[in-house]
């Protein structure tokens, strides 16, 4: 007993020096001193030839077939790169590691594609059998997003080392935009790997989990170095088959020999970073209220560019009375997108009246049917109140009163005499998007002045879409697309009847057999201004039926620094993209 | 003092508890609305493709299935592959932990010793200025809002006097330019910094007033009276007698607070950018990334179990007159 005691007083005792005052004021020096160090380290690094680069997440992979997040796809789109992509200022498609525009045999189906002499970064030749080699990889492992597209390839054959002909099933419009927008992979990097893969259970999975340390590209930019947690460092590609060329009419880089990704978790602390001078861009959308604050900055430029999106409405016209188009319509009539616009976007952004994005100018319809356009708050609620009138819909006390007044209205009800039911706009939470959520409650305020029993509902993003996606159990939903592609194949995705299955596209259970029919035939239209009238016309219906109502279109807006590094390429989606990367150069 | 019998006693309760939380958490995952896919919206992605990614991620088999092979892995040493990542959970949680550790860890320690002596000063000093001082800080500290405080510190210390780093646990230049491994682990503690001081500054409000309150009971001891009738110092029976007795309920909360300290913390993680476990919990838990949720939630429930034994058995060595 009496050792355990005086264990315990020595054991006590340390504790008591430990945190002696003397204790304290070392921690203190500590500190002071190690602020010293870090006085000088930081003066270091603001001098070195780095372009610095922030971003709000770790990657989640730099295997390729892994990392799908946008973060990834930021770093791997400066290594592996595709045939062809679009022209940032036309957004045409233009060769890129294709040496010159495919050729197209309407006859035999076939495209003809000569490739660059171009070279993977470690200097061995990009050849045709690569490109027959992703085609087999993505077909051999199903790879998700490129597997189905590259289906409509019945066989490849490469007559040379930079010939490659493509023999279609049937004619595609999306040839050049899904189909050769793919990224290249290279058959010494891949095979041995995919060769494992396909002698397992699950090759998909293998094959994603597969730790790449340097990947192959042919990029502008290859992987020197990734230190989890903290920075990547990507160098300049000595084989970059763009360097000095001019492609699109922009003379190629890159003009930075070193690119440093660093993470910050808050857009709070990279704004700070940002005028710091810690970093020279922050790959990510500013939200307008750092506006103020940065435009102050004469050190940072700010960037707004228009944003291939879609933030809409959307109805479930599988049970009533959302079944009904003049309901739908006398809805869309009443939502305020000017205010929306104003209060909830702070104008950075644009009303969107079709679902393809005005910024997408080539594929947007913009004569489709604009619903309470340049129309005041009372003009509206008396359109949407006509237009439900003359369809049967009724109120014991309805919104207009017979003197032409807006009144308190009692609950509308149906065409059969029925009350309407209490219904629900589900939306994502506030600290997901608060423009959704807010913007969902601004509808449910509406609404109520038709004397509909809307209730917007914010919910988890998961379950949102489990109710909405997977089960088709709702009423109404906010929901938003941030990037979309910018080839419309997706207007078929997103109201095709084939698509109204559970998990699939077709949400809102939309059924328009003209639709459908337009939908399929655009897919193999390869005259492209024939499919534009295809477009257009898909266009036209969905705003007349209103599956879907789009509510807007944010801009994106960045910011960079302007004394180290100029040069950035502005585009649809904001100047974080390749063209930048192969621009951007030290400001003299 | 702890007998064997009670400590094997108390090891098999450990490994049943542990076992009811390996199965529960199996099942509150799947349970939990969604699957690791739900969340990828986009329209590129076919509903094939959903199935494909499904059935490759072993989710398509009967849940019982899946339960036998989960316990089966973790039997024979596997807890998985994250399906986010694509790399093992014990690599991801280690890459994790180390950072958790020094930061969290550290903090805790640093503000429960600190936060005993200056408790044990403030109850010595009952109702002076000086007790008043403490306890109102003590107070304002404990309440303090960790992303307000820690962005206030990272606005004046980091950008405004530009001492430390705007977040991050190293400057990448160093790294790169391999400096001297000294500069290197002064570059991290640089980075430690201001993470730790604003855990340090939250933590030990607790712990001060806690030990304050243990302390004042203690003191109205009757052997303390007996203690000053005998004619010992004052320092005697405040250090020996009166604090070591009233550290008792303090070692059960230092005990369970080192335990949870693994856990890491999202808010503060997140805001210094700092690489730990605890922002790895959340997105594993809201992406459904079930390796990686389970295997952080059992490395958690492990600990714990572990601490709390720890500390029943350190209870009788550190008091006399508890006996099992």
């Amino acid at each position: 007993m009496g050792r355990i005691q005086k264990n315990t007083s020595k054991l006590f005792r340390k504790s008591c020096d430990l945190t002696s005052p003397l204790c304290l004021v070392l921690v203190t020096l500590a500190m002071l001193g190690l602020g010293i160090v870090g006085l000088f380290s930081c003066s270091q690094s603001k001098e070195s030839p780095y372009l610095k680069i922030g971003l709000p997440e770790e990657p989640r992979s730099l295997n390729l077939w892994l990392g799908t997040d946008a973060n990834s796809r930021n770093i791997l789109s400066q290594i592996y790169q595709p045939l062809f992509r679009r022209h940032p200022e036309t957004l045409e498609m233009i060769p890129w590691l294709a040496q010159e525009d495919a050729v197209f045999n309407e006859k035999e189906l076939t495209y003809t594609v000569k490739l660059r002499k171009a070279k993977w970064s470690d200097g061995s030749d990009f050849t045709s059998q690569d490109v027959l080699f992703t085609r087999q990889l993505f077909s051999d492992f199903r790879i998700p997003r490129y597997h189905s597209h590259w289906q409509v390839i019945e066989k490849a054959e490469a007559p040379d080392d930079h010939t490659v002909v493509f023999h279609l099933k049937e004619p595609s419009a999306v040839f050049l935009p899904r189909v050769m927008t793919a990224p290249m992979v290279s058959k010494k990097e891949w095979e041995q790997v995919c060769k494992d893969a396909l002698a397992t259970e699950k090759p998909l999975r293998y094959l994603q989990d597969y730790q790449i340390e340097k990947p192959l590209g042919t990029g502008p930019f290859m992987l020197q170095e990734y230190k989890k947690g903290a920075y990547i460092h990507m160098v300049r590609n000595p084989h970059f088959f763009g360097r000095g060329q001019t492609i699109g009419n922009l003379t190629l880089g890159p003009y930075v020999d070193h690119v440093l990704f660093n993470i910050y978790g808050t857009s709070d602390v990279a704004i700070l970073a940002l005028k710091k001078g810690d970093i020279d861009y922050y790959w990510w959308d500013i939200q307008p209220g750092y506006l103020k604050d940065l435009e102050k900055d004469s050190a940072v430029d700010l960037h707004y560019n228009k944003k291939s999106a879609l933030y809409y409405l959307g109805f479930n016209l599988r049970k009533a009375p959302f079944n009904d188009k003049v309901l739908r319509q006398a809805i869309a009539t009443v939502v305020d997108k000017a205010f929306i616009l104003d209060r909830i976007l702070q104008n950075h952004g644009n009303p969107m009246h079709s679902i393809v994005p005005a910024g997408n100018h080539f594929w947007h319809n913009p004569d489709v049917r604009k619903y309470g356009e340049g129309m005041d708050k009372e003009t509206r609620i008396k359109a949407a109140f006509q237009m439900l009138s003359d369809a049967g819909y009724s109120w014991e006390i309805p919104p207009v009163a017979p003197d032409g007044s807006l009144t308190k209205p009692s609950d509308i009800l149906l065409p059969s005499g029925e009350k309407m039911d209490k219904f629900v706009i589900l939306t994502p939470p506030a600290d997901y998007d608060p423009k959704r959520a807010f913007a969902g409650t601004m509808i449910q305020e509406w609404l109520r002045q038709l004397g509909m029993n809307a209730f917007a509902r914010p919910m988890a993003f998961n379950s949102l879409l489990e109710t909405v996606k997977g089960k088709h159990d709702f009423d109404a939903f906010v929901l938003g697309y941030g990037k979309l592609d910018l080839d419309p194949g997706y207007l078929a995705s997103f109201f095709s009847s084939k698509n109204d299955n559970p998990r699939d596209w077709n949400m809102s259970g939309y059924r328009n057999p003209e639709f459908d029919k337009l939908a399929e035939m655009q897919k193999t239209t390869v005259d492209v201004q024939a499919r534009k009238q295809m477009i257009f016309e898909m266009q036209t219906m969905l705003m007349e039926d209103v599956p879907y109502y789009p509510l807007y279109n944010p801009h994106i807006i960045e910011a960079t620094v302007n004394k180290r590094f100029g040069g950035w390429v502005e585009r649809v989606d904001g100047i974080g993209n390749i063209w930048s990367l192969c621009m951007v150069q030290p400001v003299k | 003092m702890a007998k064997p019998g009670y400590i094997l006693l108390k090891l098999v309760e450990v490994g049943i508890i542990f076992f009811v939380i390996l199965t529960a958490l199996f099942f509150l995952f799947r349970l939990s609305p969604g699957d690791p896919i739900s969340k990828m919206v986009d329209p590129m992605l076919t509903p094939e493709d959903m199935a494909h990614l499904i059935q490759q991620m072993g989710l398509d088999r009967p849940m019982w299935e899946q339960y036998l092979i989960y316990v089966k892995n973790f039997f024979t040493g596997h807890l998985g592959v994250s399906f986010h990542y694509g790399e093992p959970v014990e690599t991801i949680i280690w890459d994790k932990l180390k950072w958790t550790i020094l930061l969290f860890t550290t903090s805790t320690v640093l503000a429960a010793f600190v936060g005993v002596f200056l408790g044990k000063i403030a109850a010595w000093h009952k109702g002076s200025r000086l007790d008043n001082v403490m306890s109102i800080s003590a107070l304002v500290c404990y309440t303090l809002f960790i992303p307000w405080f820690a962005l206030l510190l990272l606005w004046i210390l980091g950008f405004q006097w530009g001492l430390f780093p705007l977040g991050g646990v190293l400057t990448p230049a160093l790294w790169i330019s391999n400096a001297p491994l000294i500069t290197r682990i002064l570059d991290v503690l640089h980075h430690l910094m201001l993470p730790l001081l604003t855990l340090f500054v939250i933590n030990l409000g607790s712990y001060l007033l806690l030990m304050r309150s243990s302390m004042l009971s203690v003191l109205s001891e009757d052997y303390i009276l007996t203690a000053r009738a005998k004619g010992l110092s004052e320092k005697v029976i405040r250090n020996k007698h009166a604090a070591r007795n009233a550290a008792l309920p303090v070692i059960t909360s230092v005990g369970l607070s080192l335990a949870f300290s693994i856990n890491g913390g999202a808010l503060t993680e997140q805001i210094f950018t700092w690489p730990g476990i605890g922002k790895e919990l959340i997105f594993a838990v809201s992406n459904n990334d079930y390796p990686l949720a389970q295997a952080c939630f059992l490395l958690i429930a492990l600990v714990v179990l572990c601490a709390n034994l720890i500390v029943d058995l350190l209870y009788a060595w550190l008091d006399p007159r508890i006996t099992y």
